[in-house]
């Protein structure tokens, strides 16, 4: 009956005091550990990649009128990191962050707002002003940005007239 | 009867396991929490079995439909001050499971269905992580008990002009 805790108390002695002083002290993380993520609003297009990227929809596009909104829900979030590999831009960073108990769900959120372009021709708003503008430089290489600024609607359109106009002399 | 405020549950908080159609894997990190290595027993944390003996209850998954009767049922015997804390992406929120057609969804439709039963919850703190480490299931208990502050907030931010 002694023996056994005899031996218990040698191998408890060997091992030492193992528990951690988490709150208190620094916690656990390994180099490998995804938390959080966090986007910088002054690089991000708005392009919406990471939306299309990410497995629990953590990440949406709110649409409204004159604006685009990327939201992101960090209580639905599995913390895997794929949008910050689709990101075009480096906009998403994944962080260490994982102390995010709380009692409101609004905290959780994190919210980018994208104005749009607005159309010169017809006002209607189409596109995140970084995403156009990005668009716009790539394509001025080429040497067609007269129409970039309108919507592909009315590019059409415009496009249609001219063409019959060049038919027809 | 005078309720307790949750803030009056200076004594050891007894917890309840309540396991809502999880993956397991946040189970396995609140059992992470309650072993010698984070040892939650520093704060005074024991793992009862029954709800009736319970302070908190330690809510991981979904809400399988499956289990929405037995979990209103656990919850409801549980004594006020009813506090919970919701581990786990699925338990805040639904997490990947969020649109399934099995799942009730989260823990805040939990709490619209237990109100319409009448089992009120006093308090809840919502622990996100897919799965919950340890240290933030410890860090939710501190939370929780108003050891320590939260630290998150909700930022909105309006993309830059370059
Ligand atoms: S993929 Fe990157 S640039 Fe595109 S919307 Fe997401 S964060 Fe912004
Ligand atoms: S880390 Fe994964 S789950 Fe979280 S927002 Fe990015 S893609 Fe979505
Ligand atoms: S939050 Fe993730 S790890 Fe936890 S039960 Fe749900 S799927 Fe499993």
């Amino acid at each position: 009956m002694v023996k056994p805790i005899l031996k218990l108390i040698t191998v408890a002695k060997e091992a030492g005091v193992v528990t951690r002083k988490y709150p208190y002290d620094s916690p656990l993380l390994t180099e490998e550990f995804r938390g959080k993520i966090e986007i910088d609003a002054s690089i991000c297009w708005g392009c919406g990649a990471c939306v299309k990227a990410c497995p629990s929809n953590a990440l949406t596009i709110r649409e409204s009128m004159d604006v685009r909104e990327l939201v992101y829900f960090a209580g639905r979030c599995i913390f895997c990191g794929r949008c910050a590999d689709v990101c075009p831009t480096g906009a998403i960073k994944v962080t260490k962050e994982f102390e995010l108990a709380t009692e409101e769900l609004e905290d959780l959120e994190q919210v980018v707002i994208h104005r749009k372009v607005k159309c010169p021709i017809c006002g209607k708003h189409f596109v995140p002003q970084p995403l156009g503008r990005y668009v716009c430089e790539k394509c001025a290489k080429g040497g067609v940005p007269t129409y970039m600024m309108v919507c592909p609607e009315c590019r059409r359109k415009v496009g249609v007239k001219k063409m019959i106009r060049c038919k027809g002399g | 009867m005078r309720v307790r405020t949750p803030r009056a549950l200076k004594r050891s908080i007894w917890v309840f396991h309540l396991n809502t159609g999880s993956c397991n894997a946040c189970d396995i990190e609140i059992l992470d929490v309650l072993a010698p290595f984070m040892d939650a027993e520093r704060f005074g944390v024991k793992l009862v079995a029954s709800p009736r003996h319970a302070d908190v209850a330690l809510l991981t998954g979904p809400i399988t439909r499956e289990t929405l009767p037995k979990v209103v049922n656990a919850l409801r015997a549980m004594p006020r001050p009813r506090l919970v804390l919701a581990i786990g992406a699925c338990a805040v929120s639904g997490g990947i499971w969020h649109d399934s057609y099995s799942v009730i969804g989260g823990f805040p439709r939990l709490k619209k269905i237990l109100e319409e039963n009448g089992v009120v919850i006093d308090r809840v703190v919502y622990v996100p992580g897919c799965p919950a480490r340890p240290e933030a299931i410890i860090y939710g208990l501190a939370v929780l008990v108003g050891l320590l502050k939260k630290k998150v907030r909700k930022e909105v931010k309006e993309a830059g002009e370059r």
